[in-house]
């Protein structure tokens, strides 16, 4: 788990509705990540709970703060508390499982959300690992089994054209801007997914740039 | 980035150069982004934690939706306004802080996470005790937090500041080190003494268990804040003195990486153990979530 926490304000922050930073705000976090992955709010979630999440969700808050972030609130937004009302008013079904076995994704701080609407299906299973900090251990889309190193960023790119060449400025605009650890091609029967672990945390501007620059891209 | 606490005392030694000014320069270069930007983050970050502390002390206070906490930091307030305190006045100002900072959290107010939300009011517990006591200015308060989570990346990179893989040792724990070394360095103490004072610290605090009732950041979460930041303040004075610790900074580091995990699941923030184990603390539960929860 060592270097997961590349910013003073991973430690002082973030600023935030309690009451707890691994179970509220990295659960906001989790479901934020859920909405950018879905490109927007699905119609249907289950969240499925395991380890400390499953036992502690209801105390700490966790279900109001997952269906923040897929609304795609922030962690200090007044709204946080009264997300599950609020999705209930857009007509989004989010249901909490809270399941017995150990985390498939081997952390006690799990949440794995299924989304879907009337197109798609997308699986995210992230763990809260503290002070807010979350990974991505798992994403399963388009029929392909994503496995990130875990810890944010990470860049997928999906090449709806399945070619090669598509791929190439990607990378090496990443290279240039975002330098990265771990770059992975995945191949389903109509695309390719690419994932890119990058090393530090990317600004707001640089992710505006790559989406506006290449299509399908997911910056989480 | 610094891995070790070593590393940053040896950095301060040979550059001249405080720890917070260390930390600011190591932002700039990870994140890119300019020195005002950061800095303005961190004053917004203080900002929110003055406005925690000074909402859970004023009036009655804040209580969360259970019941369980809340209105105890004015109690302090009050006991301090008409009696003479054993500990002192300043040190129990410094509980007051720490207890209104985490009454507003469990209130699910906003606060800013310190190195988390459960041990949220170590950090302003002490800060604003200094700001009064040493008559710190807005710059030396933001410096105090660039320090303290300068201590902390390295705490949360070599071990983990999750009560739920490391208990309340790495919660508390953490911050109360953070804070005791942030507390010298505005002292006018060396980073040595610095790396002293957070040894010291989380080596009093080894082994805290994360055993909230009902799962809850409430019982026993608050008042762990005062103890978190008075033994800041007891680490920071000793340190301040010359007092030394026998095992270094990085290897009680280490130690609290080791302590947590090999403490029980239920002593990790699942609200089955400890405090959260005990009859009252199982009839709370019940009453709160029902019978099968």
């Amino acid at each position: 788990m060592a270097g997961n926490y590349r910013s003073v304000f991973d430690i002082i922050g973030p600023v935030m509705i309690g009451p707890s930073s691994s179970h509220t705000a990295g659960a906001v976090a989790i479901g934020q990540e859920g909405n950018k992955l879905f490109n927007g709010v699905p119609k249907k979630v289950t969240v499925h709970y395991y380890g400390s999440f499953a036992q502690t969700h209801r105390g700490h808050g966790t279900d109001y703060a997952i269906a923040a972030g897929i609304l795609g609130f922030d962690t200090d937004d007044k709204r946080v508390p009264k997300a599950p009302e609020i999705a209930k008013q857009q007509g989004i079904d989010i249901r909490f499982v809270e399941e017995d076995g150990p985390s498939p994704i081997n952390h006690p701080n799990t949440a794995i959300l299924d989304m879907s609407d009337d197109n798609k299906y997308i699986q995210l299973s992230g763990c809260s690992i503290g002070g807010g900090a979350i990974e991505i251990r798992n994403i399963k889309m388009y029929g392909s089994n994503i496995k990130p190193e875990g810890p944010l960023p990470i860049v997928l790119y999906i090449d709806k054209q399945k070619r090669h060449e598509n791929g190439i400025p990607v990378t090496s605009f990443l290279e240039k801007n975002a330098p990265f650890s771990v770059k992975k091609v995945y191949e389903t029967a109509s695309y390719f997914i690419y994932e890119y672990d990058i090393k530090n945390y990317i600004q707001d501007s640089l992710v505006k740039e790559l989406t506006q620059k290449f299509k399908s891209i997911i910056c989480l | 980035m610094y891995n070790h606490i070593k590393e940053i005392v040896t950095a301060a030694q040979t550059t001249k150069k405080t720890i917070s000014e260390l930390i600011i320069e190591q932002e700039c270069k990870i994140s890119g982004l300019p020195r005002n930007i950061i800095w303005n983050k961190m004053k917004y970050n203080l900002s929110t934690m003055q406005a925690a502390v000074e909402r859970g002390q004023a009036d009655q206070g804040v209580f969360s939706k259970t019941g369980l906490t809340g209105g105890e930091a004015v109690k302090i307030k009050n006991y301090r306004l008409h009696n003479r305190t054993l500990s002192g006045d300043i040190m129990m100002s410094a509980v007051q802080n720490a207890v209104a900072t985490n009454e507003v959290n469990a209130a699910m107010g906003i606060i800013c996470a310190t190195p988390t939300a459960g041990s949220s009011g170590t950090l302003p517990g002490v800060l604003f005790m200094l700001k009064d006591r040493l008559n710190l200015s807005e710059e030396q308060m933001i410096r105090f937090l660039f320090t303290a989570g300068g201590i902390g990346m390295v705490i949360a990179n070599k071990a983990e500041i999750a009560g739920a893989t490391g208990g309340c040792q790495a919660e508390v724990g953490s911050a109360s080190a953070m804070g005791a070394g942030a507390a010298v360095e505005i002292a006018g103490g060396t980073a040595q003494q610095s790396s002293t004072a957070v040894a010291i610290a989380l080596s009093n605090l080894l082994g805290l268990v994360c055993d909230p009732i009902a799962g809850l950041v409430e019982v026993p979460c608050v008042k762990r804040n005062a103890i978190g930041a008075a033994n800041a303040l007891i680490a920071a004075d000793m340190a301040l003195a010359g007092c030394t610790s026998t095992i270094p900074a990085d290897e009680c580091i280490e130690a609290m990486k080791e302590v947590g995990h090999s403490m029980p699941e239920s002593l990790r923030e699942t609200g089955l153990g400890g405090l959260a184990g005990t009859p009252t603390g199982i009839a709370i539960k019940t009453k709160i979530f029902g019978k099968d929860a």
